[in-house]
């Protein structure tokens, strides 16, 4: 077959013409250009910034520019909504260094999620001051800053960039080193606002407080500038993340081409079953299609697996080429320089693919592409938005697939469309009063500055536990005051970006007198995906785990070519310590309050690529975790004609569809919240659906699916209902035995549970 | 019950309100003197009293005669005398007139502002003797009190301390700067750091640079009944929740045997630059020789290494050769500079062995224009690369290409000027 070029709309109007084509394409959806709106630049503008914005050909703003700069100039904290490609770094660029030429003794600091982002913003800000053609210092401040421009970033930086983990361990403990900065703080910049959410924003929630705690200590009253993607609530979440009062600018000015939505969904291959074509195969044929046509295209995976398969699969396009770099993989981890690469390759047209892990949801810029692929329905509307913003360079037209995976979640959203187009994007929620987190950034903030009495922290009032911590020897109370007395330094056993504090450590000995590192997870994950025998796959290189030291938290592994990858179970007990609200729905009983689980990995499956056979088995030897946390379940009588085993089974594919279901409900990664089921729940004897976070403390998820659960049942109900699969498949209960009844009597057990509603 | 369980315990006791916390300018309140205050003081500290609060104080007095170890503390007064002669000159030479104190501080932690000093031990020197002051915060409120009275932001000191450019003085900084709004600020004061000297003096020659290893194997001091270090802060923290002082004055002894060997040490020191003290290895007197030479100072440096190239063995002497090469060099003195660095090959190890040849091959490139030498040394540094092991392979792969780009510039030479 020839390799034609041909743009966007030739392929399209190809594939309209395919019959399998469009059978697989279920929905087409396309949103009309949108014109810039344009206003003009501020009068007071200091002539250097006129003169930088003139050297990019800007003589005109944004309108959502402009009104950040308005409002940063009357010092009122302020959230930016700012899509994909939409000019936002403008927003605090300019006020920053408006106010920086005004007055050379005033600073700012910008906060991005990663270190890679500052990096990346550092170059384009760097370029702005170039072309102002003023003296004005910004430095990056990381882990990665040489020692010595450390102290010339701390006393002279006009501009600091940074991330929260190194403001929380690296910058804040250590404060009187950069007085010049807390003194003179006028701006702080949070960018990427919406990835603040859940676990990790409920952290940097208390970093900022602390950060607040210490600027006063000072005498500096800074600025808030957020910018945020689309989400439901981004003036909240920014309001709750910082405790300052936000206005909101939503309305975006920049323009926009052509978009076309297609909803892919792979063929049936097996009937009985409802088992769809892998989707990862089917992305695969379509991204291959797009290469030939040389659109350049991004392709989104949900996990570094995943996009490790499809840099594989895909690279096998250009093996016969040496040296062609024109597909790549992108995931976290990369170096700078090597997204220097990409960004370039994509700019001239070497580069024609890119295969990413969510990691270029986050603003990381390497331009716009043509066309975007997402490898199943990322997990929230908000994901899908971000993901869908990379492709379409401002006026071009833009082409977004998305492919469903046989999951439960993907096949509701191929299946009803308008729940992307039509409702809003879900909230970003954060729990900064969860005590284990509290508690943590309470010994941080103590070890920055001693508290006095009635003195409270951000909004909480906190007397009682500083005695506490006086009793647990970690503070001593002299005069009114409380002050650190221990020779710790809590922030360093304070990690904000995992709920397991102890990482384990990946060891590649595969070369025995060369060891080395190759990377880190975290222990819950490490349980199934680093045991024994466990296929562990870095760079597109598959490893084997020989040897799990769980004391020492080590993962030794050795380089393997073999032709499958693993997949392993977690099983978990649980018991409910307290319950601390209830409720009735018809003769069911809705509960929630702290519980306690024990999670213990079980067995291992090899499964074979291409086929996904499964093609062995081996048991997990580990110990179990224990966590607790807070749940909501869900009980009723124990219904007398039904048997164990069939309830049992009934329950497993509800507790499944479920699972799949939460991320509707919650903007939560599907790894945030749990359901269990349980025939004879411990605490009342009676059969039981938990839903828990999976975090110590919880994060405060169930406790809203504790008001949620009539219509998470309908959902799961009518999901089950509409599925075309005849026994239950992996769309909509999990995979069933061929003989099985699984799906009639997962029905016929919800509308027993619904009908017990509807009689009272 | 695990620690998480119990925090776990205390969800209930979460209270908010949403009024913003008022900015209180409150003045500078005195905080009352802790209850133990007369038990330390019956233990031998005395309560000083200033518009901050109150510190503790322990002071001794040391007469010029006093013994430590090998030396006597009047012997400073030699030390002065030596850098007074005009030959000596060196950045640690003091004078008699100089501001001097000797200071060490104990701490509640390692780093951050979380960590206090509670433990400021002053070390002054007079004609009429040395005077040790030992000020002990009284409890972490009285800090200001504490800091005030250490008169360390008094202008125009010298300190002389072991470790403290990294340690007391910017843990001093941080605690001056936490008070800012009472104290007066801190000023840089001139600063001799001997952890640096003691690392540039005892090099290849002390496995450790902890000061009580050099007490004993040195300064013929050693210690009996000292606490280690480490376990200050605990004895701090539980002095001050138990009011009994008896195991800080264990600390405070301590701090005096750092202080006091400090001043010994500085003696040593001096001795050993001013080359009044014979008595010491061929790999000391390399390195006060090469520490010359790395201040510039290549006629002492010089002199002091052929201290060693006349003394020792040739085998002990290798070093000295190889640092007095590089002296020679700088003194544009190539030929002696030359016997040098092959007078000290035989002796080198891999790495240097590979830049002495190296440098063979320049100096016969460029000074003594004779080609077939240096391409025999470029050669030799070549095969010298070949064979190492401990250099990864990006710099391995980039020092041959210097290396064959240095032989093919000397074939071409070699043949213009003929052989």
């Amino acid at each position: 077959m020839l390799n034609k070029k041909k743009n966007i709309q030739e392929l399209l109007e190809e594939w309209q013409r395919t019959k399998e084509m469009q059978d697989r394409i279920e929905y087409v959806h396309t949103i009309p250009a949108k014109q810039a709106d344009l206003v003009k630049l501020p009068s007071n503008l200091h002539p250097s910034l006129k003169k930088a914005l003139e050297k990019r050909g800007i003589d005109q703003l944004y309108a959502h520019q402009r009104q950040a700069f308005d409002y940063a100039m009357k010092n009122e904290s302020f959230t930016a909504v700012t899509p994909t490609a939409s000019g936002k770094s403008l927003c605090y660029h300019l006020p920053v260094l408006q106010s920086i030429m005004e007055d050379r003794t005033a600073r700012a600091l910008y906060l991005f999620p990663t270190k890679a982002l500052a990096q990346d913003q550092k170059s384009d800000l760097n370029k702005l001051i170039e072309d102002s053609e003023e003296e004005i210092l910004s430095y990056t401040y990381d882990g990665d800053t040489a020692p010595g421009i450390r102290q010339k970033v701390r006393k002279a930086g006009h501009i600091v960039m940074t991330n929260p983990d190194m403001l929380h361990s690296g910058i804040l403990p250590h404060h009187t080193k950069w007085v010049s900065l807390f003194e003179n703080l006028q701006y702080i910049v949070v960018d990427e606002l919406h990835t603040y959410k859940g676990v990790f924003g409920s952290h940097v929630a208390h970093v900022l407080r602390r950060l607040l705690r210490i600027c006063h200590f000072y005498g500096s009253h800074p600025t808030f500038i957020c910018t945020s993607a689309t989400i439901k609530n981004p003036r909240e979440l920014a309001e709750n993340l910082t405790n300052t009062e936000h206005k909101l600018i939503a309305k975006n000015g920049a323009p926009a081409g052509k978009k076309t939505f297609l909803f892919y969904n792979p063929p049936i291959i097996h009937p009985t079953f409802g088992v769809r074509r892998s989707a990862i195969l089917e992305v695969r044929d379509l991204a291959r299609e797009l290469y030939n046509a040389r659109i350049q295209t991004i392709i989104f995976a949900k996990s570094r697996v995943r996009v490790e398969m499809l840099v594989t699969y895909m690279k096998s396009l250009t093996v016969k080429k040496i040296h062609d770099e024109s597909i790549r993989g992108y995931r976290g981890g990369y170096l700078p320089s090597e997204r220097r690469a990409i960004e370039k390759g994509l700019r001239d047209g070497t580069i024609q693919c890119v295969v990413s892990t969510n990691a270029l949801e986050l603003g990381v810029d390497i331009g716009q592409l043509q066309a975007c692929i997402m490898t199943g329905y990322p997990g929230n509307i908000a994901s899908a938005w971000q993901q869908a913003g990379r492709a379409g360079r401002r006026q071009d037209d833009a082409l977004i697939i998305y492919v469903a995976q046989s999951t439960a979640l993907d096949q509701y959203i191929i299946k009803n469309p308008s729940y992307l187009f039509e409702s809003s994007p879900e909230e970003a929620r954060i729990y900064p009063e969860n005590i284990l987190i509290l508690m943590d950034h309470l010994k941080c903030a103590a070890f920055e500055l001693p508290f006095q009495e009635g003195e409270k922290y951000a909004e909480f009032e906190i007397d009682d536990f500083l005695d506490y911590l006086c009793e647990e020897g970690i503070l001593v109370k002299s005069s009114d005051k409380w002050h650190w007395m221990s020779d710790s330094f809590p922030a360093h056993d304070i990690s904000l970006r995992s709920a397991s504090q102890e990482n384990v450590v990946i060891i590649d000995q595969t070369i025995p007198a060369h060891t080395k590192v190759i990377g880190e997870m975290d222990r819950y994950s490490a349980m199934t995906l680093l045991h024994e025998e466990a296929i562990y796959l870095h760079q597109g290189i598959q490893y084997q785990v020989e040897k799990l030291d769980w004391e020492e938290k080590k993962a030794y592994v050795t380089e393997v070519d073999v032709d499958y990858f693993t997949d392993a179970n977690l099983a978990v007990e649980l018991k409910v310590i307290s319950e601390d609200k209830e409720r009735t729905i018809g003769h069911l009983q809705v509960g929630f309050g702290d519980i306690m689980t024990l999670a213990t990995a079980t067995i291992f499956k090899k499964i074979r690529f291409g086929t996904h056979d499964n093609i062995g088995s081996g048991p997990i030897h580990l110990p179990p975790e224990e966590l607790h946390t807070s749940s909501t379940w869900l009980s009723f009588d124990q219904p007398e004609s039904w048997k164990e085993d069939d309830l049992t089974n009934a329950m497993t594919g509800v507790a499944y569809a479920m699972n799949s279901f939460i991320p509707l409900f919650l903007q939560s990664d599907i790894s945030d919240v749990h359901v269990v089921p349980q025939v004879k729940a411990t605490h009342i004897g009676k059969p039981a659906f938990f839903v828990y976070d999976r975090y110590p403390g919880g994060i405060g998820l169930s406790e809203r699916v504790f008001d949620l659960w009539e219509e998470l049942i309908e959902h799961v109900y009518s999901h089950v209902a509409s599925c075309p699969c005849k026994n239950g498949c992996p769309s909509c209960i999990g995979a069933q035995d061929l003989e099985g009844e699984g799906k009639k009597q997962v029905l016929s057990f919800l509308q027993m549970i619904t009908h017990a509603e509807m009689d009272d | 019950m695990s620690y998480e369980n119990k925090i776990l315990q205390m969800k209930k006791m979460i209270k908010k309100s949403s009024s913003k916390a008022e900015e209180k300018k409150t003045p500078f309140a005195k905080p009352s003197d802790p209850a133990y205050t007369k038990d330390w003081e019956m233990a031998g500290l005395k309560r000083i009293e200033n518009q901050f609060g109150m510190v503790f104080l322990l002071e001794t007095h040391y007469p010029l005669e006093t013994k430590h170890g090998d030396f006597l503390l009047g012997d400073l007064y030699n030390a002065f005398r030596l850098w007074s002669m005009p030959d000596n000159s060196h950045p640690i030479e003091l004078t008699k007139d100089d501001q001097l104190i000797f200071y060490d501080t104990e701490t509640t932690g390692l780093r951050g502002v979380g960590t206090q000093i509670f433990l400021n031990g002053i070390l002054e020197v007079s004609q009429a003797g040395f005077i040790l002051k030992q000020y002990v915060l009284a409890e972490p409120s009285h800090e200001t009190a504490f800091l005030y009275e250490s008169k360390l932001w008094e202008p125009n000191k010298t300190l002389v301390t072991y470790n403290g450019k990294s340690f007391d003085w910017p843990q001093l900084q941080t605690r001056f700067t936490l008070h800012k709004k009472d104290l007066p600020n801190l000023p840089e004061q001139r600063h001799i750091d001997l952890l640096h000297g003691s690392k540039r003096i005892w090099k290849n020659d002390l496995s450790r640079m902890k000061l009580t290893q050099i007490e004993e194997e040195k300064l013929g001091f050693k210690r009996v009944g000292d606490i280690p270090g480490y376990l200050a802060p605990i004895i701090y923290l539980d002095a001050i929740k138990s009011g009994n002082p008896d195991a800080l004055l264990k600390v405070l002894d301590h701090n005096k045997y750092d202080l006091l060997s400090l001043v010994t040490l500085y003696i040593h020191a001096t001795n050993l630059l001013c080359e009044s003290e014979e008595d010491e290895s061929s790999t000391t007197i390399t390195n006060i020789g090469k520490w010359y030479g790395d201040l510039s100072d290549y006629e002492k440096g010089s002199r002091v290494l052929e201290k060693v190239t006349n003394q020792f063995n040739s085998n002990e002497a290798g070093y000295a050769h190889y640092h007095l090469a590089f002296q020679r060099k700088k003194q544009h003195l190539y030929e002696e500079a030359y016997q040098s660095f092959m007078n000290a090959v035989p002796f080198l190890n891999e790495s240097e062995q590979l830049i002495a040849y190296i440098e063979l091959a320049k100096i016969d490139e460029h000074r003594r224009k004779d080609y077939q030498s240096a391409l025999y040394y470029a050669y030799k540094a070549e095969r010298t690369l070949n064979n190492m092991q401990s250099l990864d392979r990006d710099k391995k792969l980039k020092k041959f290409n210097e290396i064959s780009h240095r032989q093919l510039r000397l074939k071409k030479k070699q043949s213009l000027h003929g052989k």
